[in-house]
């Protein structure tokens, strides 16, 4: 409504004002998240521009004095009208964003800027996301919330948003002003298959959107206009439920790292987008591999499968890759949701799922950290709802060629849902399932 | 205390950001308004930002560059760094006499 009205407020300004600026001021709404205030101000406008001597119609005539007299009172009247309606929205909006039902489901981080956004709701597209200034962890600051969706990707700069928004689109968000986050694209999708994951390249000038079966990349360098790339197929097969590191970009944005099987990684060259081709394909053994991560250098892999089995690949030549380690002992390190570790014959619960993961690397590719999670869910109508888990964080030294040395780990005791690991390695990032609350933990 | 910036009323400190925003390139309008909320933390509205421009262009201290696409961006002319280097001056100023008056060190 608000759009809308804005933008009839914009033909209320006098004909010569229209010439000159009506062009370039639809293009800025267009980028624009139009509020009441956005409303308010360019009824002021229109007004102001009305009585402006170098705007103002020549002449007088009756009939123009109605129309001059028409205009603003049909502005006043509508403004009533919106204005109740968007206070009544926001306290709409307000209170269910406070219900938080359903949990934080996923978070994006854009380190550079100390931002965070996290997503909340039952329905992917109906979530809504809350943008953080995380600056200060101790004390992170709500600035802002809208319904956009989820999952969410920040790209590298921390300026633009990837959501899946409503009619499962890709949407692009500028929270350039992370007060004041705006829609600025939608990607259509053209086969209608389900969408399952976004990630975008380091540069930040392509997204990769990942749907059921394939990839597409798209040249995002300038967001407001996306363009599609013509690339070859690279598929997808048997995608697990989204994860961030579930496909990923290689620190320098040459190679493009995707699950195409259950156990398989495919490594694709994107150096040049249009004549992106396979390089190679990682086998580790015979288990579902749930995430992945590239190190700083680009020059190794870690993967952690469906049963806790890390591996590391050398990428040292990415057209031979090299399984140089597996780890497969470290599920009977990591807490059940009770926070014990020996179930010598059954899982403490019949309740408790399959494990989820985060793997990662520091920022000076020295230590691997893997975080896996125990969850114990019951169903509430549709709605699976955590009722408790424990996290365990597992980290080693690991070498340049991939060798890992040392072990040592870290419990920590919370209820939370969908972990994830911070860009910088050692701060743990965890929903609470009943809120919008974000818990951060940073490892010791 | 606005000096020529006086007769531009509730759009003095619009066009005080703008010209700052121009300062150090030509920008289209959505970039003036992202990059005054990065620098000011100001969320300028279009209308605002549309009010100060039609006034900053017809004093000649901003100049429309040519249309990409629906874009126009706008640079600032030498009279408008000359105005905006004059109000920079009074406001320093201002926070001489203010730090003199209230005892504070700020942003020492």
């Amino acid at each position: 409504m608000a759009d809308w009205l804005s933008r009839h407020l914009v033909a209320w300004h006098p004909p010569r004002w229209r010439e000159r600026y009506r062009e370039e001021m639809l293009d800025v709404l267009d980028q624009h998240q139009v509020s009441a205030w956005t409303v308010l101000d360019l009824a002021g406008s229109a007004l102001s521009a009305h009585a402006d001597p170098a705007y103002r119609m020549a002449g007088f005539s009756m009939a123009r004095l109605r129309r001059a007299v028409a205009g603003p009172a049909m502005i006043l009247a509508t403004l009533v009208l919106v204005l109740g309606t968007l206070v009544a929205f926001a306290a709409y909006q307000e209170r269910w964003h406070l219900s938080g039902e359903g949990g934080v489901g996923e978070v994006a981080f854009a380190p550079g800027r100390g931002l965070l956004v996290s997503a909340v709701g039952i329905a992917h597209q109906d979530s809504m996301d809350t943008v953080w200034d995380v600056t200060d962890p101790a004390r992170p600051r709500q600035l802002s919330a809208f319904q956009g969706g989820e999952p969410t990707v920040l790209s590298p700069d921390g300026r633009t948003l990837a959501t899946v928004s409503f009619g499962g689109q890709p949407v692009l968000w500028s929270i350039t002003d992370p007060r004041r986050p705006a829609r600025i694209a939608v990607l259509p999708t053209k086969d209608g298959s389900a969408l399952w994951g976004e990630a975008f390249s380091p540069s930040g000038g392509i997204l990769a959107v990942a749907y059921t079966d394939r990839i597409y990349l798209w040249d995002v360098a300038s967001p407001t206009r996306p363009r599609l790339l013509r690339t070859p197929e690279m598929p997808v097969t048997n995608p697990p439920p989204y994860a961030p590191q579930e496909f990923a970009f290689s620190p320098d944005g040459r190679m493009l790292a995707i699950l195409t099987g259950t156990d398989q990684v495919t490594l694709w060259n994107v150096a040049d987008p249009a004549r992106a081709a396979r390089l190679a394909t990682l086998t580790g053994p015979r288990d579902a591999l749930q995430a992945i991560a590239f190190s700083p250098g680009g020059n190794l892999l870690a993967g952690v499968t469906y049963h806790g089995i890390v591996l590391v690949f050398s990428l040292a030549d990415p057209a031979r890759p090299v399984l140089t380690t597996t780890i497969s002992d470290i599920m009977p390190d990591a807490l059940w949701p009770d926070g014990l570790l020996q179930h010598p014959d059954a899982p403490p619960c019949p309740s408790c799922g399959p494990a989820d993961y985060a793997v990662g690397f520091t920022p000076d590719g020295r230590s691997l950290t893997v975080l896996v999670e125990r969850q114990e869910s019951s169903v509430s109508g549709d709605a699976a709802i955590t009722n408790d888990s424990r996290d365990t964080v597992f980290t080693w030294n690991v070498t340049g060629s991939g060798a890992v040395t040392g072990f040592s780990t870290a419990f920590r005791d919370v209820v939370g849902d969908l972990p994830a690991l911070a860009p910088d390695g050692r701060t743990v990032v965890d929903g609470a399932p009943h809120s919008n609350a974000v818990y951060l933990w940073t490892l010791p | 205390m606005h000096g020529k910036f006086d007769d531009l009323g509730r759009f003095a400190d619009p066009s005080l950001l703008i010209l700052t925003s121009l300062a150090d390139g030509p920008k289209h309008g959505y970039a003036i308004m992202t990059d005054v909320a990065d620098f000011s933390g100001v969320g300028m509205e279009p209308g605002t930002l549309y009010g100060a421009l039609s006034r900053l262009e017809r004093r000649g201290w901003v100049r429309p560059l040519e249309t990409q696409e629906r874009r126009r961006p706008y640079e600032i002319t030498a009279a408008g760094e000359a105005v905006l280097a004059e109000q920079v001056t009074t406001m320093q100023e201002i926070v001489r006499v203010a730090r003199l008056r209230t005892g504070m060190a700020w942003g020492s």
